[in-house]
């Protein structure tokens, strides 16, 4: 990777108050919002945003201008965005340093997006311990109001738009977008079955477009600079940047916004420093708890959505969890087992009982009290889980759990002689 | 319609069906517990998953609609094991009590244990522990251990009833089912829920533990609590052997299934008053023949002659118009239409009374107001109700013949006890022992609606039949057979009811002489 790395969301992070609108728009926020509202239609935005290929940064990384072409154009009823700020996967904490930092930078994304898709109602589903950060939210709702960039007659250009916040209660599983709606209608946050897909049937059975926050941050760019200037930002198919949130035994932890593409390896040892105490590198989970996980063999990969999937993993929210040799392995794997287990919703059968059922084993392991047969009990059971789930968490906890037990089978053969 | 092709074999369903329904219709059973058909699929239990060719996992056949051209498959490994691995999770935190179940026999878990599972199970941990009865109103009992969490009970109350006493709470195994703070199931639909449920998690105070499934028999029937005319099963005990027990009904449940045209426009319920209302089958029944001064000895034609006597004496004295009768809108319509020959047409009496019967308030899904099973039966036969006063009907009276079939309280009747015992001579045609029994100079046993071959016409005017399910008890016998019997020994017009050698035999008079039952 010989480019030149040119920040894009996080560039101004270390600009005191970006959060308040006079300093965004100093910065030339809003501008961009302005351009497009006067200037373009609503196929315009969707063509470039289409042509930037900005794959969705939430974790399934579906590309966003599809998924607004999704959605119906002539419906006699209202349609609405949902912005998914349920940042709930273990290791990802990127959307919270958006929104604490740039608030208005999502603002204005909601607001081309809206446009865009013909939307005039826009809630954002935080998660509920992000508090602090709802009241950011809702502060700059507030003062993008005042400005006249949310609310009745945008820009007197005729576009009307509401944003609302709403609190999660702390459920993973309302991270998963018809979790998420259902949560929003104030009921149970249980998946609902697809088909119908949101973009047809979602909120209050209306059509629907569920994006992350990181993915809307990025439209304000693309539509500022060009679906040109974003895909050379990452890679034909999977353009712009991320923000890494590295974590673990790293010298530098933190967020890391580099394009897509760049590899693990340098993300590692080049931006986050290295190993922590110059201890060796046992494991990386690249992207959230629910990707498998890397050994170090395998960290010499571009860190996108292709390559990874090709690797049998996943850069899912691009939370990248550093192990080293201090941690132990059967730790990692009742950590996993623990939290699918306490966040499955219970809907499905063998999503509710096969994770409690692993987290039950490998539990049992971890206290020395493990049996012959159990690692193969928990293939077959994660087997079982895998593909037969009704929404993606049975997989997330399936695959991770499938893969620790593949690739470091004979530690873990060793807690059970023990 | 649209070709699709289940294991190889091609069939014509029509667009927009689901997998589940179209394999049905090709007599291929696809497992499922959570799906059911009065809504909408729930795709939680995952045991219909099916194979589909070109599909990647395997899809719900629950929720799926037929494509053209669509090739599934239901017994591939990929799907047996599947369905063995769903099995074997809800197991898993299954407590196995069923030998004190009550759903046990009739359980879809054991069903599909025996049929899809047989594996030897590889959960060795502890099972989570939860309330073993929790008083969820309505005499439903909710065991959470044995919950397999389809939820259909929880969408029943959120659907049907539109009550939404149940939720779900918390999350993962932790899962259960429970009423919101402060509240019981309290509809009248509640019972359903014990049907609904395919373990033994809800079970009702009614039934429970008081026999095994596998002991109770069933017979089909019509609910005659009220006009709706649910169709239903009556489940009973045969007997044991050489012990003869007063309780033989055990259960009301539902009859209505898929295949049945009238499963849309009744739904697949029936209500808690059709349901728990039995036990009027069995108590306090008239049993024998009882007349004030004659021995009868058993000898029913005895009774008929007794009554053809005091009719006959008032047809010599030309006193006819000294005889009363009093129906009741609880006979079927074969007997009405013989008490109409007999009373009406044979006799030509005006003194022809329905007295008013149980009237209670109509819900919104199937309980009508009227209490009684065939009131639009009477109508159609030609009775019209209203037109006589029970003053004049008690007024220079004679001879009155009752006919008490209801359960319920006498009505407006008993008010005029003393009126009714100046009558000369009193008959009652009954099943059941009440107080004013004694008042009447002959008692002849009846049988009620589970015992008896008839149709009533329910308050859509839908003519349903029914067949006995059990027989009366000692020397009652339905009604009709008794009419006819009386028709006989009036001879007024013998020939017509020679010809009635059965319900059925009335029927078809029925249909010959009144065109709406032709229809």
């Amino acid at each position: 990777m010989n480019k030149v790395l040119e920040k894009v969301l996080t560039k101004d992070f270390d600009v005191e108050h970006l959060y308040k609108i006079g300093v965004y728009m100093k910065k030339g926020g809003y501008k961009t919002l302005t351009k497009v509202l006067k200037k373009l239609k609503p196929e315009d935005v969707l063509k470039e945003v289409k042509a930037a290929h900005l794959r969705g940064r939430g974790g399934a990384g579906f590309p966003a201008g599809v998924k607004w072409g999704f959605v119906p154009k002539d419906v006699d009823k209202p349609k609405y965005l949902c912005v998914n700020a349920d940042e709930g996967e273990p290791g990802t904490f990127k959307d919270r340093y958006i929104m604490s930092h740039n608030p208005h930078m999502l603002l204005e994304g909601i607001v081309i997006t809206c446009f865009c898709v013909g939307i005039h109602t826009a809630f954002i589903y935080i998660r509920g311990e992000y508090e602090n950060i709802a009241q950011r939210l809702e502060l700059a709702i507030s003062e993008a109001e005042d400005k006249g960039f949310i609310g009745k007659n945008i820009l007197k250009t005729g576009f009307d738009l509401n944003v609302f916040v709403h609190r999660g209660a702390g459920a993973y599983i309302c991270g998963e977008e018809t979790a998420l709606l259902e949560s929003l209608e104030g009921k149970r946050g249980n998946p609902r079955l697809k088909p119908p897909f949101p973009a047809a049937i979602g909120l209050f059975q209306s059509p629907t477009v569920i994006n992350n926050v990181e993915t809307l941050s990025n439209i304000p760019h693309i539509m500022e600079k060009g679906a040109e200037w974003f895909v050379k930002q990452g890679l034909a198919e999977d353009g712009g940047t991320r923000i890494f949130g590295v974590s673990g035994k790293v010298k530098k932890p933190g967020i890391y916004e580099l394009p897509v593409g760049t590899s693990l390896k340098e993300l590692i040892y080049t931006h986050a420093g290295g190993m922590k105490s110059g201890k060796k590198l046992k494991a990386v989970i690249p992207g959230g708890m629910s990707s498998p996980i890397l050994k170090p063999d395998e960290i010499d990969i571009p860190m996108d959505c292709e390559s990874l999937a090709k690797a049998d993993s996943m850069l899912g929210s691009g939370a990248v969890i550093v192990l080293d040799e201090d941690v132990s392995i059967i730790d990692v794997l009742r950590k996993i087992t623990q939290f699918y287990s306490h966040e499955s919703c219970g809907q499905c059968t063998p999503c509710r009982i096969g994770n409690s059922w692993i987290n039950k084993i490998v539990t049992r392991i971890y206290k020395g009290k493990g049996k012959k047969d159990d690692l193969d009990n928990i293939e077959k059971l994660a087997s079982n889980m895998l593909g037969r789930t009704l929404c993606p968490l049975g997989d997330a906890a399936a695959m991770p759990i499938l893969a620790v037990v593949k690739k470091f089978r004979k530690e873990l053969k060793a807690e059970i002689k023990g | 319609m649209v070709e699709i092709f289940i294991n190889d074999r091609p069939i014509k369903v029509e667009e927009g069906t689901t997998v589940l329904k179209a394999a049905e219709k090709a007599g291929i059973h696809i497992p499922h517990i959570c799906y059911h058909e009065a809504f909408p699929p729930e795709g939680s239990c995952r045991m219909c998953l099916v194979e589909i060719e070109g599909h990647l996992c395997l899809e719900l056949a629950c929720a799926t609609q037929v494509q053209e051209g669509m090739k599934i498959y239901t017994e591939t490994k990929d799907v047996i094991e599947a369905r063995k691995g769903v099995l074997e999770f809800l197991m898993a935190e299954h407590p196995m009590d069923c030998p004190i179940c009550d759903k046990a026999g009739q359980c879809t878990l054991q069903d599909y244990y025996e049929e899809y599972g047989l594996f030897e199970s590889s959960f060795q941990e502890e099972k989570e522990r939860k309330d073993k009865k929790v008083n969820i109103g309505k005499g439903l009992i909710l065991d959470r251990e044995r919950c397999i969490l389809c939820t259909r009970c929880v969408r029943f109350l959120r659907d049907i009833t539109k009550t939404n006493e149940l939720g779900v709470f918390n999350r993962g195994v932790h899962s259960e089912i429970g009423v919101f703070d402060g509240q019981v199931i309290d509809n009248n639909y509640a019972g359903n829920l014990v049907e609904l449920c395919p373990v033994g998690a809800i079970t009702d105070k009614d039934f429970r533990f008081k026999t095994r499934n596998w002991f109770l028999e069933k017979g089909a029937s019509i609910c005659p609590l009220c006009a709706r005319g649910c169709q239903i099963f009556i489940e009973y005990h045969p007997g044991f052997a050489r012990f003869e027990v007063p309780k033989r009904v055990y259960r009301i449940s539902s009859r209505v299934t898929s295949r049945d045209e009238n499963a849309k426009e009744k739904g697949y319920w029936i209500c808690d008053i059709g349901r728990y209302g039995y036990s009027y089958i069995d108590k306090d029944r008239t049993e024998f023949m009882a007349h004030k001064e004659r021995d009868l000895s058993g000898d029913k034609e005895e009774a008929v002659k007794y009554i053809n006597e005091k009719i006959k004496k008032l047809i010599y004295r030309n006193k006819l118009q000294w005889m009363g009768v009093i129906l009741n809108t609880w006979l079927t319509n074969e007997e009405l239409f013989l008490t109409k020959k007999v009373f009406t047409d044979d006799l030509k009496l005006k003194k022809v009374f329905f007295p008013e019967q149980a009237q209670g308030e109509k819900d919104d899904l199937l309980l009508t107001e009227d209490r009684t099973p065939n009131k639009k039966g009477t109508e159609e036969i030609g009775f019209q109700f209203d037109q006589l006063e029970e003053k004049e009907l008690f007024e220079d009276t004679e001879l009155l013949i009752v006919f008490w079939t209801s359960p319920f309280d006498l009505g407006t009747i008993t008010e005029l006890t003393p009126e009714l015992k100046k009558i000369k001579t009193k008959i009652l045609f009954t099943p059941f022992k009440r107080k004013w029994n004694d008042d009447f100079d002959l008692v002849i046993p009846t049988a009620v609606s589970a015992e008896k071959t008839g149709s009533y016409t329910n308050i859509d005017g839908k003519v349903q039949h029914f067949g006995p399910v059990l027989s009366p008890p000692g020397e009652a016998q339905a009604e009709w057979k008794w009419l006819i019997s009386l028709g006989k020994e009036l001879d007024i017009d013998f020939k017509s009811y020679v010809k009635m050698r059965s319900s059925l035999d009335v029927f078809k008079s029925m249909k010959d002489e009144i065109k709406f039952f032709r229809t």
